[in-house]
Formats: C-alpha cells, sequence, structure tokens
C-alpha cells in the first residue's frame, strides 16, 4: 500500500513539475477529497518561495465576475505570466451537486490552451472559498503558475475569505443591482484594493460610480483604494483595469499577504481534521462514547476526553 | 459534509462534463439536464454552447470528469463522437466515461456502443434512468483511474 501510493505521489509530483495537465486537474481533485496520499504529495511539491499570488474577484452574482476575468486573462497572460484560473460555484447544501458555468463566460478566451482554468464547487464551505483552494494553489505553483485569479461564490456578506488569500482583491458591481449600498454594508468594501464598477455601458454607471467614490471618501487613514469602470460590452476600461492590478501588485507587500494566508489555511485544515476526527471517535462503531456513558462520565468531561483522544491522530 | 466531514474519496460527488456541440436553435433542453444532474447530486460543468471535439477533451481532462455527457440532435453524432473518442486515445486519457443521448438513429447505436460511447437515450427517456447510467458508467470510470 504505502509503496503504491508513495510511487503515486511521485509520478503526480514529476507529472506537475512537467506541466502535464492531467497531473494538474488530478492532484486538484486530490486537494479536494484528501486521500491518504494526499499529505505525501503536498509535502512533496511544497515551495513557500513559489506560491502564486493571487488575484482574487468577488461581487455579486451577475455583476459580470467571470466575463471581466476572460477579458482581463489573456491580456495578463500575454504579459507574461503563467495565469491560473480558480473560478467557485456553491454546491448545494441539500443534494452536494452543483452546477459549474462560470466556463460559459470564460471558454472563448481560453481555449488557447495556454491558462488553466478549474472549477471548484464549495462542498460545504462557507465564506466563499473552499477549503481546497490551498491545494489548487500549492499545486498550480508546482506546475509553473506564477498568477491565478481566483473568482469566489459571490455570497455577499460571508464572502470576505478571499481576502486571506489574495494580494489583489477586486469587488466588481455593477449598475441595476441595487447591491452597491448591500456591499458597503456587508463589509466587503473593506477588503478591496480595487473596485470596479462593471457594465459602465449600462445606465447607471455613473450613479453607482459616484456612490463607491463618496464611500471611499469617508475610508481616510487607510490603503488607497483604486476604482475602474469597466464594459465587457464594448471593452471599455479593460486594459486601464489590468494597469491598476498590475500597479496594485508592485505596491503590495508581500509578507504580510502571505503570513496571512498560511495562518488562515493553517487554521482551517486543523478544524477540519480535527472535526473530523472527533465524528469518527464517536461514530458508533467505536464504541467511545457508549463506554463513557457507562462510566457515568459528564457530558462535559466526556468530550474533554474524547478531544484528548483526538490528539493522537 | 453539514457536520464538517471530509469526504472519502468515494464520497466525492460525481463530476460531469455536459457538452452540446453542435447548434439547434437553442440550450434549454440541456439546462433541463444541468439542473437535473445537480439535483442527483452531481457537480455539473457546462461550458456553454458549441465546444469542439479537442475543446471537450481539454476541459474534460483540467476540470477531472468522471463521465462526458454529450448531447447531439442534429445528425452529426457519429463523425463527432468517433473524434472525441480518437482524442481521448491520443491523449492517453484513462477513467473517462462517454456518454451519449439526444436524437440518434437506433441503426447508429450499435457502432456507438462498440466506440465505448454508452446510453445513447432518446428524447423522452426518464431522467432517472439516465441519471442511474451515469452513475453506473462514473463508478467504472473511477475504478479505471488510478
Ligand atoms: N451590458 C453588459 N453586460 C455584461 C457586462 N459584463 C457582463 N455582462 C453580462 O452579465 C451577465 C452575468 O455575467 P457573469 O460574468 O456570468 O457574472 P458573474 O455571476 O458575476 O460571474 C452575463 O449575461 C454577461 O454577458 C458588461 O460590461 N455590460
Ligand atoms: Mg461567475
Amino acid at each position: 500500500m504505502v509503496t503504491q501510493s508513495n510511487s503515486r505521489a511521485k509520478a503526480l509530483a514529476e507529472g506537475l513539475r512537467r506541466g502535464d495537465r492531467a497531473s494538474i486537474a488530478r492532484c486538484i481533485s486530490m486537494a479536494e477529497d484528501r486521500p491518504e496520499e494526499f499529505s505525501e504529495l503536498i509535502s512533496g511539491i511544497y515551495d513557500p518561495k513559489k506560491m502564486p499570488r493571487v488575484i482574487g474577484v468577488t461581487g455579486p452574482p451577475g455583476c459580470g465576475k467571470s466575463t471581466l476575468i476572460s477579458q482581463i486573462a489573456p491580456l495578463l497572460s500575454a504579459s507574461g505570466h503563467r495565469l491560473g484560473i480558480i473560478a467557485i460555484d456553491a454546491s448545494s447544501p441539500f443534494t452536494g451537486g452543483s452546477f459549474l458555468g462560470n466556463r460559459i463566460r470564460m471558454e472563448g478566451t481560453i481555449s488557447s490552451g495556454d491558462i488553466f482554468m478549474r472549477s471548484i464547487a464549495t462542498r460545504g464551505t462557507k465564506g466563499g472559498l473552499t477549503a481546497s483552494i490551498m491545494g489548487a494553489l500549492i499545486t498550480l505553483s508546482c506546475a509553473g503558475f506564477d498568477l491565478v485569479i481566483v473568482e469566489s461564490v459571490g455570497a455577499g456578506q460571508a464572502d470576505v475569505d478571499i481576502l486571506d488569500i489574495s494580494s489583489t482583491v477586486l469587488l466588481v458591481l455593477a449598475p441595476g443591482l441595487g447591491d452597491e449600498i448591500q456591499a458597503m454594508k456587508a463589509g466587503t468594501m473593506e477588503i478591496a484594493d480595487i473596485f470596479v464598477v462593471n457594465k459602465a455601458d449600462l445606465p447607471g454607471a455613473d450613479q453607482s460610480k459616484r456612490a463607491i467614490m463618496a464611500y471611499l471618501s469617508t475610508m481616510q487613514g487607510r490603503t488607497p483604494k483604486k476604482l475602474a469602470s469597466t464594459s465587457c460590452t464594448t471593452k471599455g476600461g479593460i486594459k486601464e483595469l489590468v494597469g491598476l492590478i498590475k500597479e496594485h501588485e508592485d505596491q503590495v507587500d508581500t509578507g504580510p499577504f502571505i503570513e496571512r494566508a498560511f495562518k488562515t489555511e493553517v487554521n482551517r485544515i486543523a478544524k477540519e481534521i480535527l472535526s473530523k476526527r472527533v465524528d469518527e471517535l464517536s461514530g458508533n462503531e467505536s464504541g467511545n462514547l457508549s463506554s463513557m456513558l457507562k462510566s457515568g462520565i459528564d457530558p462535559y468531561s466526556a468530550a474533554v476526553k474524547l478531544l484528548g483522544r483526538a490528539k493522537r491522530l | 459534509m453539514a457536520n464538517g466531514k471530509n469526504p472519502k474519496s468515494s464520497d466525492r460527488p460525481i463530476r460531469v462534463l455536459l457538452a452540446k456541440p453542435a447548434i439547434d436553435g437553442h440550450d434549454r433542453g440541456v439546462y433541463v439536464l444541468a439542473r437535473a444532474f445537480r439535483d442527483a447530486g452531481m457537480e455539473v460543468i457546462y461550458p456553454g454552447l458549441l465546444p469542439t471535439p479537442e475543446e471537450i477533451i481539454r476541459i474534460a481532462i483540467d476540470e477531472d470528469v468522471d463521465v462526458i455527457a454529450i448531447s447531439l440532435l442534429n445528425g452529426s453524432h457519429v463523425t463527432i463522437f468517433k473524434k472525441v473518442m480518437e482524442l481521448l486515445k491520443k491523449n492517453r486519457v484513462q477513467g473517462i466515461a462517454v456518454v451519449g443521448g439526444g436524437i440518434i438513429p437506433d441503426a447508429d447505436k450499435p457502432r456507438l456502443e462498440k466506440m465505448g460511447v454508452s446510453g445513447n437515450y432518446g428524447p423522452g427517456t426518464p431522467m432517472s434512468e439516465i441519471i442511474a447510467h451515469i452513475r453506473k458508467r462514473a463508478g467504472e470510470a473511477r475504478s479505471k483511474r488510478w
């Protein structure tokens, strides 16, 4: 068993270093499923110095995130980056199923094959990201990708986790969605580095822009925010937006970003492992809880005792 | 998953690429399929209308799908399926099943089956039958994919 998984992990790592797409795809699946050999794979390919810059894109559903990404992607790719795109959609909490439709808007501009795009379903993770995202980023880094655009679910209020992994956060808004004010309340405004008023070809775009500018003028003493106005229909403002992204990437101090990403992801993964372990231990088969019940121990002490056992992974 | 448990590999939702590589007016039918697959607990990758066989293969590989489900309504099925199967072989893709559906004359079905394209359901097939078939093929495909 061990040798088999060993050689699998090795073969995958080799595939990644060659830039083999099937290997990249399989490793991202492993980050989602986390079979036993995943830990071996990830420790073999992780290189903190190679972690990609991440452009996080958030904003309400329908504001044009996917379309916008499809238009900035070729420009970023052409300027010398090996670019990956990860687009996240929600899983149904009831069936676990998901409709992953972000590709509909992107296929047209990524079909050359230089850009690697992957759709990921949240599979129960809240906060707009997924538990697998770090694994996907490490995978892409090993395959030579230095820049990754992540489209988050766009779930509004809860959608702030994107900050944890992004060196640049884009908040996309559009006229007519009635979401500008919503977004301001929800706290996503604070996390954005660049505000994008998309669908500038539609009426009401100026109004949205003014509302954001008014809001920004009240945010004193913070890192300066940038504002862009784009139209995916006329392609107006797309080049300027790419310029702003590059400018921000040049200015950003990656130290805090790397530290934040590492800390939050370790926290997230640890919780997940512990929670899984507690589930296992309290499951029927193990009999842990049955014997505790018989011993007359109180539920609180029993929980602490269970956690003690959970520590021995 | 509500209990925060990491799903076992066997709990991994089936990933299906739903492709409709030919023009036939509208894509309403394909959305009905997409919704049914999603409601059956699958992760449905829909790349939009008209992917070429080459694009289908690239997307299937990048998205690490278990099943490629191709819906064809305009009679180009034999050529397109043949191309897809050839490209799978050429790219040494293992463990991705190909399932067909749409308007496929009975006379062509044995040929498609022989190529490895199964299902080949026509209009009016109960959704439950299609879903059961995809589940079965996905299971087989996974056992071949290491
Ligand atoms: N008029 C107009 N429509 C746009 C623009 N950008 C995107 N759209 C449309 O808005 C809809 C939602 O776009 P999508 O990229 O899927 O949004 P997402 O949900 O934020 O990813 C689609 O019908 C797009 O064609 C734009 O700049 N102007
Ligand atoms: Mg989208």
